[in-house]
């Protein structure tokens, strides 16, 4: 009789290509902190020259909104609110000259689709997310912990929910490996413990109902030894296995400290941000491999801000900021982020003027005005393709490195290094062990983990 | 399949070879770089660099194996192993190109025809053709057996409805003893067109991505009304087709043609005009225009000029070919895949192309079309099709005598889908007992295997069981109806059992089971919730939900005024609910003017609310999903009020929309709307004491064993809920047999 991870592998839809050249990898899990919006670079980790807001002031003179701070690194400055994050920077490296795709016409779940598989739809087949291939590839780390964690996305929000789903899946790798969702990271025990109206005690009785049941049914031959319904059973007492696994107590934020909360959310108890920062450090604790954590996309919410985004990039910082720099020293503390890689990315960035990239003119979406005389127009509210940042910590990558340069008067383009989503990846898959050409074989065709298998890892960013 | 492929294959398929190239070689050794006057990008490419069937004396083994400098690639990490191994077992099986790779092993001897052949029925005691043919393929073996009686009538209840038979359905059919009952069932199954639509627009939907209750950005088009339309009156599929490539009426499927598209600028491989090319190939002829849509195919006969060619019939502008996005300096010309049947001039107007691609899909020497369906539909009813996989039509069946009198009998019989079904679902083979055999062993018919049931078909079941159904919820004040799972967008648990999101063509499900599906079922909300309110309604537990006395109907901006009489009634709930706002947190929204015809002003918390463009008005303040309770003065006949959302919350990023109502009874938060109309099943009340044996009969088709009913012991809401919960988990329930 075949076992169910045998069945899988004759079942799936797709197939290993040749493997491809061995990597040693530098990290075990990943853990990917989500800037949905658009994270504006020069408020944040690429900070310009600070033009304080005046009355009648030229919008074009307006680089960044904020002061630059110091880091604990030299060489580099980032922007006020984020002090927490600079006082460990000497932990990571910080890319400053990612590119986003060259889509045209904004439109941001179809650039964090880019961004989440590499590829820009609409393809011809259902591309994986980052955190499928992942899991395809490496697997669990530990078998009661699901590969591949999403944290904090709502898939209804709007017009856009569909454009969502179609990237938080496993596309053609098969739903095996696709992302299990915790929406709130609030409710994330609910995820894992039975449905609310059933006691732990019912549950367990419930399940061995179930057993019993299949024992005493006058099964059809095939029922007993079929493989799909072998593989259904194995499904379903699998999932038990992890609801009632020590691991799923990985989910249950109740055994933190009010303390410990308090840290990661800055006392905010809304900050659901902060929460799935905690969440995925409980969760690398218990051996997850690949865990995301959004500060969650909701047209014109958090990172997108299309108007008084001085004043709503304030607030945000403040969201990621504790939490951010909290998961670092916290993993560093447990001896975790030596293996653990943390990176933080946004699907572009933002400027005042230019929307898209500079040269290039797409559909501007928001109007600013000649001159700025409410506050509401002072902020980064278009959309910028040409620069933004990218934070890497742990995993291998170097401690207290700047990696190219952008430049300082608008369009703030980049001068060197430019880095663009082929060679993000590669460089994140090079930390798992993951070849760039890696691949499996859909519809006869080969499909890599970066775009035609052409990926280049930034090798300079490894210690 | 593919793995069989391989195994079949000793030789690696150049696809297999290009991947190794391409991923190592082909940074320097491309078309466009040709250093060292080699490109590996194409077969003829790499021809120059090997002996076919001769590796030790190939150049190409020779620079990768390091026994000739220098090593390849060059400056790089060397090939592996194991990839040295696959390119010397490809030179050394004599270096195939991608058209004769598709014809290793077993099937190098074949080559599908573009006309249907009319295969002549082999003499036979059988009376039914397909008998017949299946007889000649099975040879002189030990007869099949057939399916139970019981199970037939599931499995055909399934096929036709998605619905498990009623009780009393199984009861009628156990006691019919007629030996024509089969045939029957199938034709007064096909008589009911809104039950056999329901079922296959699943099928449909998924082919034409189409998703009801799905809003894209960019140009989408839904074309729900219309196939629900064409299945209903059963629309010959020639004439189905050619609606779908050629949308003339207002209410044409023009969507199909539209496709999906996002917002931004499109890569030239994934143009509106060449996913209508690839989508028309794929769906209706079992062709794989993806590769080259690109570049010329490394894996089948079609080039670029392929892909374009067909494109063009469906472009109202000339077409610039782009090769791998750049354009190569030539314009498309029109051209259909089989030239030989017809074609069009590329400079014609679009409604001249349109109809004559519509033309060539459909006409009679293009046995493509039809063959491409029969074999859809045998693999729905069979499990596996008679050509696998279903989009590569060049493979050769397993009877291609079957599958082409099939679609011979499906023409002369002018296209009828529903006699397509009828014709095989009458036959002994449909009835054979499932076939459950190992994946991965060679395949041969010998019955159908087992199938999962789709993510609507278990929706919908636990539903006809349970009595409770998903409503379909108008966005404007009025009644909800119930639905059939496929009319709605799909959940989570949905999505988990293999609804998919229809971004691209599907013409294939996930129907595996894994952790995470089994996740969903044994702690997911929907199930969960579906099965403790079903557990009472079945038991008689469940008190009628009441019906709101004013429902606002969904608000943004808008206000609405609410009037309802009171005469008679004590308290009133007043409801404010979130519909799907960006920020509910944000939203400010109330109840202004909120007054008795009689007594003071309502007691609670006022506030100024400031509908749009207008001055603020003494309104009650509501918070999303919160309940007041407000006490009826003596004498009151009459409260109204104006609701809607304060305009400071007419932002783009909090985006609000709600919905306010009002009941006179305590409202059941599972159930705000009033329903009208029937549900898709007639929920059928039973005493006690017969619950378990309709339950099981119902969902399984048989009566409890006495074991059974030990185990439910005394059946209480819990142990109820938890016993259909264990039914709808078990392979018994979950596989059409």
């Amino acid at each position: 009789m075949l076992t169910r991870r045998e069945f899988l592998a004759t079942a799936a839809a797709s197939s290993a290509l040749a493997a491809a050249g061995k990597i040693q990898p530098t990290a075990d899990t990943l853990i990917l902190l989500w800037m949905a919006g658009g994270m504006a670079q020069t408020e944040t980790f690429d900070p310009k020259r600070y033009t304080p807001f005046e009355s009648g002031m030229d919008p074009n003179r307006v680089l960044s909104t904020f002061p630059s701070i110091d880091t604990a690194v030299d060489n580099i400055k980032i922007s006020q609110g984020l002090e927490r994050i600079a006082r460990v920077m000497d932990r990571g490296s910080l890319i400053r000259t990612y590119q986003a795709g060259d889509l045209g016409h904004i439109l941001h779940s179809r650039h964090q689709y880019h961004w989440h598989t590499g590829y820009a739809p609409p393809q011809s087949v259902a591309a994986p997310h980052i955190g499928a291939w992942i899991a395809r590839t490496l697997g669990p780390r530990e078998p009661d912990m699901p590969a591949f964690i999403d944290i904090g996305q709502s898939l209804e929000i709007g017009a856009e929910s569909d454009a969502l789903k179609a990237f938080h899946t496993a596309g053609f790798l098969g739903t095996e490996y696709g992302p299990f969702f915790i929406t709130d990271p609030r409710d994330a025990a609910v995820a894992v413990r039975p449905p609310g109206h059933i006691t732990p005690e019912r549950f367990e009785k419930r399940y061995e109902r179930y057993k019993k049941l299949l024992e005493a049914g006058p099964a059809h031959p095939a029922e007993r030894t079929g493989a799909q319904q072998e593989s259904l059973r194995r499904a379903v007492e699998n999932a038990h296995r992890l609801l009632l696994s020590p691991a799923a107590q990985a989910f249950d934020l109740s055994r933190e400290s009010k303390e410990t909360i308090d840290t990661y959310t800055a006392g905010d108890p809304g900050n659901r941000f902060g929460l799935g920062c905690l969440l995925a450090r409980r969760l690398t604790e218990a051996g997850a491999r690949f865990v995301e954590v959004t500060t969650e996309y909701i047209p014109f919410r958090y990172w997108d801000t299309h108007e008084n985004g001085h004043q709503r990039t304030i607030q945000v910082k403040n969201t990621i900021d504790a939490p951010i720099s909290r998961l670092v020293l916290d993993l560093e503390e447990r001896g975790l982020l030596d293996r653990t890689l943390i990176v933080v990315a946004s699907e572009f960035g933002r400027d005042m003027m230019q929307e898209g990239k500079p040269g290039k003119p797409v559909k501007d979406q928001v109007k600013i005005p000649d001159r700025l005389t409410d506050v509401k127009h002072y902020g980064m509210h278009r959309h910028f393709t040409e620069a933004g940042s990218v934070l890497l910590f742990g995993g291998g990558v170097k401690k207290g490195f700047l990696y190219g340069t952008t430049s300082g008067e608008r369009p703030c383009k980049v001068v060197d290094k430019p880095v663009r989503i082929e060679d993000l990846h590669a460089t994140i898959y090079h930390a798992m062990g993951i070849a760039p050409n890696h691949g499996y074989e859909v519809e006869k065709r080969p499909f890599y983990v970066t775009r035609d298998g052409k990926g280049k890892p930034i090798l300079e960013l490894f210690s | 399949m593919i793995l069989a492929l391989l195994l079949a294959a000793a030789v690696p398929d150049f696809a297999q070879i290009h991947a190794i190239f391409t991923a190592r070689c082909t940074g320097c050794h491309s078309e466009s770089a040709r250093q060292g006057g080699l490109s590996l990008e194409t077969h003829a490419g790499a021809l120059k660099t090997v002996t076919p069937g001769n590796s030790a004396s190939s150049t190409l083994m020779a620079r990768i194996g390091g026994g000739k400098p220098p090593v390849m690639p060059l400056g790089g990490q060397p090939l592996s192993p194991a990839e040295i191994a696959a390119i010397g077992a490809w030179i050394d099986g004599g270096a195939p190109g991608p058209a004769a790779s598709r014809s290793t092993g077993e099937a190098r001897s074949w080559q599908p025809t573009l006309a249907l052949r009319a295969p002549a029925l082999p003499p036979g005691a059988e009376a039914h053709p397909l008998d017949r043919l299946l007889r000649v393929y099975l040879g002189p073996q030990g007869e099949l057996a057939e399916t139970t009686d019981a199970l037939l009538l599931r499995r055909t209840y399934f096929d036709l409805w998605g619905l498990p038979p009623t009780p009393e359905q199984a009861a009628a059919w156990a006691a019919d003893p007629s030996p024509e009952k089969h045939a029957a069932l199938i034709a007064r199954l096909l008589e009911s067109k809104q039950r056999y639509a329901a079922h296959w627009i699943s099928f449909w939907n998924d082919l034409l991505r189409n998703d009801p209750g799905v809003v894209y950005h960019g140009d989408r088009k839904s074309i729900t009304s219309w196939l629900q339309n064409a299945l209903e009156s059963n629309m010959p599929y020639d004439r189905f087709v050619q609606a779908l490539l050629n949308p003339r009426e207002k209410n044409d499927p023009e969507g199909f043609l539209i496709g999906v598209n996002w917002r931004g600028d499109i890569n030239a491989s994934q143009k509106p005009v060449m996913q209508a090319a690839q989508n028309t190939a794929q769906v209706f002829l079992g062709i794989n225009l993806k590769c080259n849509s690109c570049h010329d195919s490394f894996i089948n006969q079609w080039k670029l000029k392929d892909a374009y060619g067909l494109a063009s019939f469906f472009s109202d502008e000339p077409l610039a070919i782009y090769r791998c996005d750049a354009p190569v300096g030539q314009m498309a010309q029109a051209k259909f895949l089989y030239p030989e049947l017809g074609g069009v001039a590329s400079d014609a107007p679009l409604e001249v192309k349109r109809a004559q691609a519509a033309k060539l899909f459909t006409m009679p020497e293009n046995g493509r079309t039809p063959r491409t369906l029969v074999n859809r539909i045998w693999r729905e009813l069979f499990g596996r099709g008679l050509v696998e996989p279903v989009d590569d039509m060049d493979a050769e069946p397993w009877s291609a005598d079957i599958l082409d009198w099939l679609a011979a009998d499906f023409v002369a019989h002018g296209w009828d889908i529903q006699h397509l079904l009828t014709r095989i679902m009458t036959s002994r083979a449909y009835r054979l007992a499932s076939d459950g055999a190992a994946p991965g062993a060679p395949y041969r018919f010998r019955g159908p295997v087992p199938r999962r049931l789709s993510a609507e078909q278990f929706a919908d079941t636990v539903s006809a069981i349970t009595g409770q159904w998903r409503l379909q919820i108008p966005r404007g004040a009025g009644k909800a109806s119930y639905a059939r799972d496929w009319e709605i967008k799909s959940t989570a648990l949905g999505r988990a059992l293999g609804r998919p999101i229809r971004d691209q063509v599907f013409t294939e499900r996930q129907t595996q089971p894994t952790t995470l599906q089994a996740l969903e079922l044994v702690n997911g909300s929907t199930l969960a919730s579906t099965l403790e309110r079903g557990s009472r309604r079945l038991l008689g537990e469940l008190d009628p939900a009441p019906a709101p006395l004013a429902d606002s109907g969904a608000i943004n901006s808008q206000t609405v005024t609410i009037d309802v009489p009171v005469r008679g009634r004590k308290k009133l709930w007043l409801l404010l609910e979130d519909v799907d706002s960006y920020d509910p947190g944000r939203v400010k929204a109330g109840w202004a003017e909120a007054a008795f015809d009689q007594g003071g002003p309502l007691p609670g918390p006022h506030t100024a609310i400031a509908f749009k463009e207008q001055a603020g008005r003494p309104a009650l303040e509501a918070k999303l999903g919160t309940t007041m309770i407000v006490d009826v003065p003596r004498g009151a006949t009459r409260f109204t009020a104006t609701v809607g959302v304060d305009a400071s919350s007419l932002s783009s990023d909090i985006n609000p929309r709600v919905r306010f109502f009002v009941f006179g009874a305590q409202p059941d938060p599972a159930q705000l709307y009033a329903v009208e109309g029937d549900p898709p099943v007639a929920f059928t009340p039973v005493k006690k004491k017969q619950l378990l044996d309709r339950v099981y009969r119902h969902a399984l088709g048989r009566p409890p064993t006495a074991l059974e009913r030990k185990l439910a012991g005394k059946l209480d809401a819990e142990v109820l809920e938890d016993t259909l919960w264990a039914i709808f988990l078990s392979p018994e329930f979950q596989f059409i047999r």
